[in-house]
């Protein structure tokens, strides 16, 4: 993955991946840009080959409505000329992250749009990825680490006191790369501006996904890694300076007249698209983290879809009380959507578990009746009695 | 290297094949996946556009102009788009499992399933004849090199650290290729080695490394001594 | 569990360090009984192609294979106890994996296999094709099909898997494939496998 720049590394995403630099701005190429010396055009071929794979690949989300959809947010906020060349895919990865390659090859991995809120909060990882590609931070990244590794290698093998010159040698990369999202996180603030977005929403998402990771450790009892991103060592600055920084500049930098978040818009627009990607989220056995995701995406109105989530969350955990809270769940939505069988079968399911074993066959056989055709009806029909 | 040629060997043949010989077959050649870079001192692999671009048309040139099989010519197909590139896409990927396996349990002596220690008795299946209809070819051919050379920092590192005696690896030259009987989808070769010579960005090292990717290719003459003799 | 994704790169690894990594191979006798995972779980054979790997990726598991582990892996789970996963964890900071409980219904049983792979592969394009009642180690089961790809790779593959719960253990033999030309040719062998499966004593050591 080094070929890739993304959107954050560490605690919250399992693979995290290298980064970017700033400095140099070159004008923005009206035509087709084509990478100028051996080093840009060594990245730009792995991209190539990255893409390749991606174009025949079953995990990139090719629904036409949602493509359009991100295409345009992302050409609204940078500029038409400009978004010409990016090409943007979809990947179904259930986690928080956006990437960017040398070549111009803009991915977004699912997780995210149950994450980013509004219009505006996408923009603001799409302009931050844009960012990463115009002012070719991969390439100046790659050569910073060429030659510090270079001389990290050498010096390591002179013992401990090398190694530890080697250590500094390669911290001064990761802060060369840090230097690098800080770029990208204020050049993004410039361009959410420019196109009439309330700035602040860049630094809410941080906001967001520092709460989410205190969310997952609480539920696991453990103690939260939201300010966990690897030291001296972390190719992005920590999520709380991320945060200041973006709140201060976005204090200074607005759009001009009412700005907008265009929350209804991305509302619309993903809506079809949340119930594969909760289904996703899940099956990470994260309680913690997917309650604070339906929670956010209810915003205080518990739709039954976001119920029944709750209740299949609860009942995949299945620890002491859990079949308890998952039946309340499935109830309420039951209350609201009384033909999804779905929730009679999660409500079913539960019941058996707690011993309410007539009323929950009543439930699975009312699946049976709503879902014949169901996967996995001929075990559900055992379980409901025949 | 003496270990390693020890436990391993570098290809292997399905038993008793021979090209049919009422007439002339044809073998088509996938895109071959070429990669090259510079292994910098500090273990980057360094992707060098440049040198893939050379080594991949050298390539592609040296088996075109010496790939010698006899009884079959050997012609290349582009990447195919929509369904038809679909189903390369897959079928790559299984040949790919498949060398794996051959390389794990077959080349490698030690890691030999006992149920099939002889022979060479693995295959893509018989779905891969659509591969055949859509090129027309009895056999194709799977090409995989990677290479990194080492800089100019690393070999320094070399020389300091076999000083020292710290063990660095000079580079990396992998490759394997398969012929794949496209009717029946066997395995009718496999050649595979994690060490390979001949610097493929010149046409002397390519003919080379083509001359030991394609080594022990059913129709090729035994030739190792004479591309040895060549570089 | 080890996983399917042996790339060439850690082919080319066990190339070049042959001396460290002599993983053994035994080939399975036909017809006869054989113990998996030093446990009372046993299987017999149709046929004398399957090898069994003196590697097993956790004490309750075991893993066999025809022609090597990413052509057709069948994967013995015997006797996994309440509180334990059914793979070995290997970030469990980060990505821990759900935990097998002993009154899992079948279905229950399934959607922790699912949530597993999904983990372990970091994978989200893993569906359950089919789930449906059936003897297993002479109790009454669950016999499951499922289709999952992993990412960076085109090769999708199939499974089909057997599980009973008995005196609050787990136990389950799967069987996963490649979706070309493997997952048809290894099943009938794989379901013999899974159909001979008996829970014996065993012996004090």
């Amino acid at each position: 993955m080094l070929a890739v720049s993304s959107l954050l590394a560490g605690s919250m995403v399992p693979q995290s991946s290298a980064a970017p630099g700033q400095e140099a701005s070159p004008p923005v190429t009206q035509a087709a840009y084509v990478p100028k010396d051996k080093d840009e055009r060594g990245l730009w071929m792995m991209a190539d080959e990255e893409e390749r794979q991606l174009r025949t690949s079953n995990f990139v989300i090719r629904d036409p409505a949602i493509n359009a959809y991100v295409r345009d947010v992302l050409c609204r906020t940078i500029g038409q000329a400009e978004c010409a060349p990016i090409r943007l895919y979809v990947v179904r990865t259930p986690y928080f992250n956006a990437t960017s390659a040398p070549n111009g090859m803009i991915q977004v991995w699912s997780g995210l749009f149950l994450r980013v809120r509004n219009e505006a909060q996408l923009a603001a990882v799409l302009a931050h990825e844009y960012v990463h590609y115009r002012d070719r931070h991969f390439l100046l990244l790659w050569r910073e680490l060429r030659a510090r590794a270079g001389s990290a290698t050498f010096l390591s093998m002179f013992g401990l006191i090398g190694s530890l010159v080697a250590m500094g040698q390669l911290s001064t990369v990761f802060s060369f790369s840090r230097d690098q999202e800080s770029a990208a996180d204020s050049g993004a603030v410039y361009m959410l501006a420019n196109a009439g977005y309330d700035t602040r929403e860049s630094a809410l998402v941080w906001g967001q996904i520092r709460d989410e990771a205190d969310a997952t450790a609480a539920a696991r009892q453990a103690k939260s890694r939201k300010d966990k991103n690897g030291g001296i060592f972390a190719t992005h600055p920590p999520t709380a300076d991320r945060m200041t920084a973006l709140f201060a500049l976005s204090e200074k930098v607005k759009a001009n007249g009412e700005p907008v978040n265009g929350v209804d818009r991305y509302h619309a627009m993903l809506a079809t698209l949340w119930p594969s990607l909760i289904d996703d989220q899940i099956k990470l056995n994260d309680l913690g983290a997917t309650e604070f995701l339906l929670a956010s995406l209810a915003g205080g109105t518990w739709t039954a879809d976001l119920l029944y989530a709750r209740g299949e969350t609860y009942r995949a955990r299945g620890a002491a009380g859990d079949f308890e809270k998952a039946a309340g769940f499935y109830r309420e939505a039951m209350a609201q959507a009384p033909a999804n069988p779905e929730v009679r079968r999660g409500l079913g399911l539960s019941l058996l578990r707690l011993d309410s074993a007539d009323e929950g066959r009543e439930q699975l056989k009312e699946y049976l009746r709503l879902k014949p055709d169901a996967v996995d009806a001929p075990m559900i029909r055992m379980l409901a009695g025949g | 290297m003496p270990t390693v040629a020890a436990a391993q060997e570098r290809h292997a043949v399905r038993p008793g094949f021979a090209y049919p010989k009422d007439r002339e077959v044809k073998i088509v050649v996938f895109r071959p996946d070429v990669r090259v870079g510079t292994l910098t001192a500090g273990g980057l692999d360094e992707p060098n556009a440049d040198w893939t671009a050379t080594a991949r048309t050298l390539i592609a040139a040296e088996i075109e102009r010496a790939h010698g099989v006899q009884g079959a010519t050997v012609s290349f197909v582009g990447e195919p788009e929509g369904e038809d590139g679909v189903r390369l896409a897959q079928y790559r990927a299984l040949f790919g499992a498949v060398a794996d396996a051959i390389m794990i349990h077959r080349l490698f002596v030690g890691n030999r399933l006992q149920s099939k220690k002889e022979g060479l008795d693995w295959t893509l299946g018989e779905g891969v004849s659509a591969l055949a209809d859509a090129t027309g070819a009895d056999y194709g051919l799977f090409l995989f090199t990677h290479d990194a050379y080492g800089s100019s920092g690393r070999k320094a590192a070399q020389i300091f650290g076999a000083m020292f005696g710290v063990a660095v690896i000079p580079g990396i030259h992998v490759g394997y290729a398969g012929l794949i009987d496209l009717k029946t989808g066997d395995v009718i070769w496999l050649n595979a080695d994690p060490q390979m010579g001949g610097d493929v960005r010149t046409p002397e090292g390519a003919q080379k490394r083509v001359g030991q990717l394609l080594d022990g290719l059913p129709g090729r003459p035994v030739e190792a001594p004479a591309t040895a003799k060549r570089n | 569990m080890i996983r399917r994704i042996l790339s060439f790169a850690a082919a080319a690894a066990l190339l070049l360090a042959p001396q460290s990594a002599t993983a053994g191979w035994k080939a399975i006798a036909q017809g006869k009984p054989i113990a998996v995972a030093k446990t009372g779980l046993t299987v017999t054979a149709p046929s004398g192609v399957w090898n069994r790997w003196s590697l097993r990726p956790s004490k309750k598991s075991e893993l066999w294979t025809k022609d090597g582990l990413a052509l057709n892996e069948l994967a013995f789970y015997s006797g996994v106890t309440s509180g334990e996963p059914i793979f070995r964890e290997v970030d469990k900071k980060n990505s821990p994996l759900p935990k097998f409980n002993s009154k899992m219904l079948a279905p229950d049983v399934v959607a922790l296999f699912e949530a597993s792979n999904r983990i372990a592969l970091k994978t989200s394009l893993f569906s359950v094709d089919s789930v449906e009642p059936a003897q297993f180690v002479g109790q009454p089961g669950v016999r499951f099909t499922f289709t999952y790809s992993v990412q960076n790779n085109d090769l999708v593959r199939k499974g089909e898997a057997r599980a009973a719960v008995l005196r609050g253990q787990l136990y389950m033999i799967t069987f996963i494939a490649p979706s070309i030309y493997y997952f048809d040719n290894g099943i009938a062998d794989a379901r013999a496998i899974m159909d001979s499966a008996v829970l014996l004593p065993v012996a004090a050591k």
